[in-house]
């Protein structure tokens, strides 16, 4: 575990604390306000409901209530109707007038001082037994026992006045009602074409009495009740009447019932003045249907624009008995309460609410808190633990009793910790063992590398030498602290071979592609020395260093994982070597030079004294015939030492300058077996002859012949003068192939190998010189051919040469003639 | 619905006061027949016998039918319940209606138990005919009576609960003085006034 992760942030330890606490808060808190939401919104339509449906109980029973008042006024009214004496009267004031529907239009002498306000006029009407009567009913002599008028009726009743049939003024209470009534509405109205009828007119302001007022209209029938005689006239102060009845009804601060008409007028409110029109004209149609109910309005018809509960219901009997005066509606009561009032429980329920909530998110936070800790104590606690077990240092066992899961955890943190000790324990054994055997091996690599005499440094990718072992230590005067050097502060060359080397150490360690290069620059060959089986091989990379010769090779070590490969290079001292192989090849050269010699000497030495001794016999000799005998035969030595000279050579002068011209090898073969008839006894020799035609070989062709006059003298002699030549050529895909097979003896295994050798010959002292198969092989792939040697021990030798057909016959060229060889010295043996 | 039952109520008080006029002797008929008359007994006679025709049709024909059906029902305050008169209302409504027409002929129906007051005798001749008739339903009391120096000829029929619906709404109104009312009992009687000029 790292030093960061050991120590953790706060951030990261308050992480878990703070998620738990919030979680709880968000777990307890979402349900809490959804609940308290909900019970809110709940309680909010609970207290709407119930105080609509309340209000609407309300109204409707004031509204009964109200009704039955006006009901009881009007049948109080009604009994003064109904009282015999004022029937008689009016009757009589009917019967008196004659044609009733002729009104008299004139006013009279008494109407004329009654509206000049003639005292006696008006004594005259209010003194009179009618008015009397009116005041008497009105004070409650004729009433029955216990159906005396209230007082508050009383107080409210402005004026109560009786009209005969023409309208005109019978009896009043007071002096304000006017003399003629025969054109007001209300009058009209309640003699209904004498038929007559209780009319009801709303309120309205009257100037007389100063007051908001309705009026109550009661016709008089004739004691038949067959028409009508006369009207009775009321008039009422419309709060008087009614505020005694609607100011009882009070709940709360607020609440109340008022009256209002069906176009929004007050007609009675403890609050708002009589006669005022309802502030919100849309609340109307609302609260003034023909049913009881309740609305939840956005106003309160009091000037204020809360949301309202109103309930309300009209007075249908009073409805019913207007006939229409007051409008196509009646009278409504309207129940209302103060929004602030009404809805206190709401708010106090808010309150309620948001208080409980505050306690709640702080207790849940405390819980939150507590909880959190007794959760996250534990799990830091484990998270130290698991710390410690990873830098391998708990020792003491966790100690977790929350009884819960995380004292399990605890526990198999525990038991994990002890089997990650034993397990630990048994792999630093193994680790000490391993360690132990690499430090051996190490070991043993060094003494390994520092016993071997070679030099060998092993070099990195950037040319610092790693490693160097005793050879080289010692090879190169490094002292023993050298590791980190350059390899070329340690081997010190010139600049070029430096770049060479890098440039080989770069390419892998590959040093053969430029080695190459180098090597066929420099050194030319040796002719003596023994190439065929070098070159193929090359020569090898070499490096002198203080005098001394190193080859060297370059190897790779697979590098660890991460590192670069490193190179090894291996050096391997050759200078002594070197010299001892200079050495021999001299030694070889001087060894050959004495055989070449000795074969000279000798092949000359026989026809020089042949020579000599002819010249001697020439010297006492007179006969000139035998003289001539003799120079003959000096001649025949001369040219038989002419012969082994040229053979020595190989090649002929004329040849060296001239152009190698297109021949036909079987031609050449003939010529040269002709040739070889001269030197050597085949007398006994069958010769076969199987020739694929002319084929056209493209070669010096007198050095051709002598090639093939050597195999040919060869084969011959390897027969001992009997047995069989068998001549072949055959061509084929541009190669033409020459057999000379004899059957003679056969060439053993062990010479086989060395036949090419030059001076390395079978035949005796004089017989060869060693010389013959090594230049034909030279003049053959001179022509770009090749010449090998089959031979089966005791069944005979086969001459196999390949040559290149030149097919297109050159013209100028033309065919090999034997005019050339005949220029040349005749040979008298050959190898 | 509501047109069509005005027009139907229209219809039927048409009809009604057609009815009506055909009893009541032409101006002409009356000035060729000179001083021949018919008796006031008569005339009631054919007033009542029309009255009772007419509501004897609405309250077999239109009230008990549609409530049968559960098309409507009769109620007192028919106007704001969407009902239909009642069928003393329809006499009463009908005879306000004649009242209004002002041909002088007035009828209406008084009880001695009336669920309203104004539904009670008016006059002593009233009471004692409605005493009278509830011991002889079936034979009308008659008689001249004034009201000042005006006379009329007043004719009073009994009138019996012709439907359940009659003495359903006496027996269990709340204002109702008298409420074991049987069918086919006495309920009052149709008082009509004729004026004597």
């Amino acid at each position: 575990m790292t030093e960061n992760s050991t120590s953790s942030p706060p951030g990261t330890r308050w992480g878990l604390k703070t998620k738990v606490i919030l979680s709880m808060l968000l777990v307890g808190l979402v349900p809490l306000v959804i609940g308290l939401g909900m019970a809110f919104w709940q309680g909010s339509q609970e207290i709407h409901e119930v105080s609509g449906e309340s209000f609407e109980a309300l109204a409707t029973e004031a509204a009964r209530k109200l009704d039955l008042l006006l009901a009881e006024e009007i049948a109080h009214t009604a009994r003064i109707a109904n009282d015999p004496m004022l029937i008689r009267e009016l009757e009589h004031r009917r019967d008196g007038r004659g044609d009733a529907k002729k009104p008299n239009t004139t006013p009279s002498d008494l109407e004329r001082r009654w509206m000049a306000r003639d005292w006696t006029a008006i004594k005259s009407i209010m003194e009179n037994p009618f008015s009397a009567l009116l005041h008497e009913y009105f004070t409650g002599v004729h009433s029955a026992p216990g159906q005396l008028l209230p007082r508050v009726v009383r107080s409210s009743t402005k004026m109560l006045f009786l009209t005969d049939l023409q309208g005109t003024l019978v009896a009043t209470m007071t002096e304000h009602p006017a003399f003629r009534h025969n054109e007001a509405r209300w009058w009209r109205e309640a003699f209904h074409k004498a038929v007559g009828r209780l009319y009801i007119e709303d309120v309205r302001f009257d100037d007389q009495v100063n007051a908001y007022v309705f009026t109550i209209s009661l016709p008089v029938m004739d004691s038949l009740r067959y028409e009508v005689v006369g009207v009775l006239h009321r008039v009422i102060d419309a709060k008087d009447f009614f505020s005694p009845s609607t100011q009882v009804t009070r709940f709360g601060k607020t609440g109340h019932v008022m009256l209002i008409d069906s176009n929004g007028i007050v007609v009675s409110c403890p609050i708002l003045p009589t006669g005022v029109p309802l502030s919100d004209p849309a609340l109307i149609p609302l609260v003034t249907p023909q049913h009881p109910g309740w609305v939840q309005a956005s106003s309160d018809g009091h000037g204020g624009q809360d949301t309202s509960v109103i309930g309300f219901a009209p007075l249908p009997e009073t409805g019913r008995a207007a006939n229409g005066s007051l409008g196509n509606g009646s009278w409504h009561t309207f129940v209302w309460q103060s929004s602030d009032e009404l809805f206190a429980p709401i708010q106090h329920l808010f309150t309620g609410v948001s208080v409980f909530g505050a306690v709640a998110v702080v207790l849940l936070a405390s819980l939150g808190y507590i909880a959190a800790g007794r959760i996250v104590t534990p799990v830091r606690q484990l998270q130290q633990a698991a710390q410690a077990i990873g830098r391998g240092e708990l020792r003491t066992p966790i100690q977790i009793n929350t009884g819960d899961e995380l004292e399990d955890l605890a526990d198999e943190f525990n038991r994990m910790n002890g089997q990650l000790k034993a397990a630990f324990a048994g792999l630093t054994d193994q680790v000490k063992l391993k360690t132990q055997e690499v430090q051996v091996l190490q070991q043993s690599t060094d003494q390994i590398l520092d016993a071997v005499p070679t030099p060998i440094l092993l070099i990195d990718a950037h040319d610092v030498v790693r490693y160097i072992n005793q050879a080289a230590r010692e090879s190169f005067k490094v002292q023993e602290p050298m590791t980190g050097a350059s390899l070329f502060t340690i081997l010190p060359f010139d600049p070029a071979v430096q770049k060479r080397l890098q440039t080989e150490f770069h390419t892998n360690g590959n040093p053969s592609l430029i080695i190459d290069t180098i090597a066929h620059e420099a050194a030319p060959r040796d002719p003596l020395a023994p190439s065929v089986g070098h070159e193929s091989a090359g020569p090898r990379a070499e490096l002198h260093i203080a005098s001394r010769i190193y080859q060297y090779q370059w190897f790779r070590l697979p590098a660890r994982p991460g590192e670069e490969d490193s190179i090894g290079l291996v050096l391997r001292d050759t200078t002594d070597e070197s010299r001892l192989q200079d050495q021999l090849v001299q030694a070889e050269k001087i060894g050959s030079l004495s055989v070449l010699t000795a074969g000279i000497g000798h092949e000359l030495n026989n026809p020089l004294f042949g020579i000599i001794g002819l010249g001697e016999v020439i010297q006492d000799e007179q006969d000139l015939e035998h003289i001539k005998s003799c120079a003959r035969d000096i001649v025949a030595h001369g040219r038989r030492m002419a012969t082994i000279i040229r053979d020595f050579t190989g090649v002929t002068n004329r040849e060296a300058f001239d152009k190698q011209v297109s021949a036909y090898l079987e031609q050449i073969l003939d010529q040269a077996l002709s040739t070889a008839q001269t030197t050597v006894e085949m007398k006994d020799i069958v010769i076969h002859k199987t020739y694929a035609c002319n084929t056209p070989v493209l070669v010096f062709p007198d050095q051709l012949r002598q090639a093939l006059v050597n195999l040919v003298t060869n084969a011959v002699q390897a027969m001992h003068g009997t047995g069989t030549l068998t001549l072949t050529t055959h061509v084929s895909d541009h190669i033409v192939t020459m057999t000379i097979a004899d059957t003679g003896p056969g060439i053993s295994k062990q010479h086989l190998t060395k036949i090419f050798d030059p001076f390395f010959t079978t035949k005796g002292q004089g017989e060869g010189s060693g010389l013959g198969l090594t230049v034909a092989r030279r003049i053959i792939r001179k022509f770009g051919g090749d010449l090998r040697i089959e031979s089966d021990e005791g069944r005979g030798t086969a001459c196999i040469v390949t040559l290149p057909t030149n097919s297109p016959m050159s013209p100028e060229g033309g065919p090999w003639t034997a005019d050339a060889a005949d220029s040349e010295p005749q040979p008298s043996h050959s190898s | 619905m509501d047109s069509r039952r005005c027009g139907f109520r229209t219809a039927t008080i048409a009809f009604f006061l057609v009815g009506l006029w055909i009893w009541i002797p032409f101006p002409s008929a009356k000035e060729n027949l000179g001083l021949l008359g018919i008796a006031p007994e008569k005339v009631a006679d054919y007033i009542y016998a029309v009255l009772e025709a007419d509501r004897s049709i609405y309250t077999t024909q239109i009230v008990n039918r549609m409530q049968e059906r559960g098309i409507v029902w009769a109620a007192e305050h028919w106007e704001q319940n969407n009902a239909l008169p009642l069928p003393a209302q329809f006499l009463q409504h009908s005879g306000r209606l004649v009242a209004e027409s002002g041909r002088g002929i007035r009828y209406r129906l008084i009880g001695l138990f009336p669920i309203y007051q104004r539904n009670a005798p008016a006059t002593e001749f009233e009471r004692k005919a409605l005493i009278q008739l509830q011991r002889q339903p079936d034979r009308a009391v008659a008689g001249i009576v004034s009201s000042g120096k005006k006379q009329y000829f007043q004719a009073i029929y009994s009138d019996r609960a012709v439907s359940s619906a009659c003495i359903t709404c006496h027996n269990s109104h709340p204002l109702s003085p008298k409420q074991d009312f049987k069918l086919n009992d006495v309920m009052g009687g149709i008082a009509i006034t004729i004026p004597l000029e």
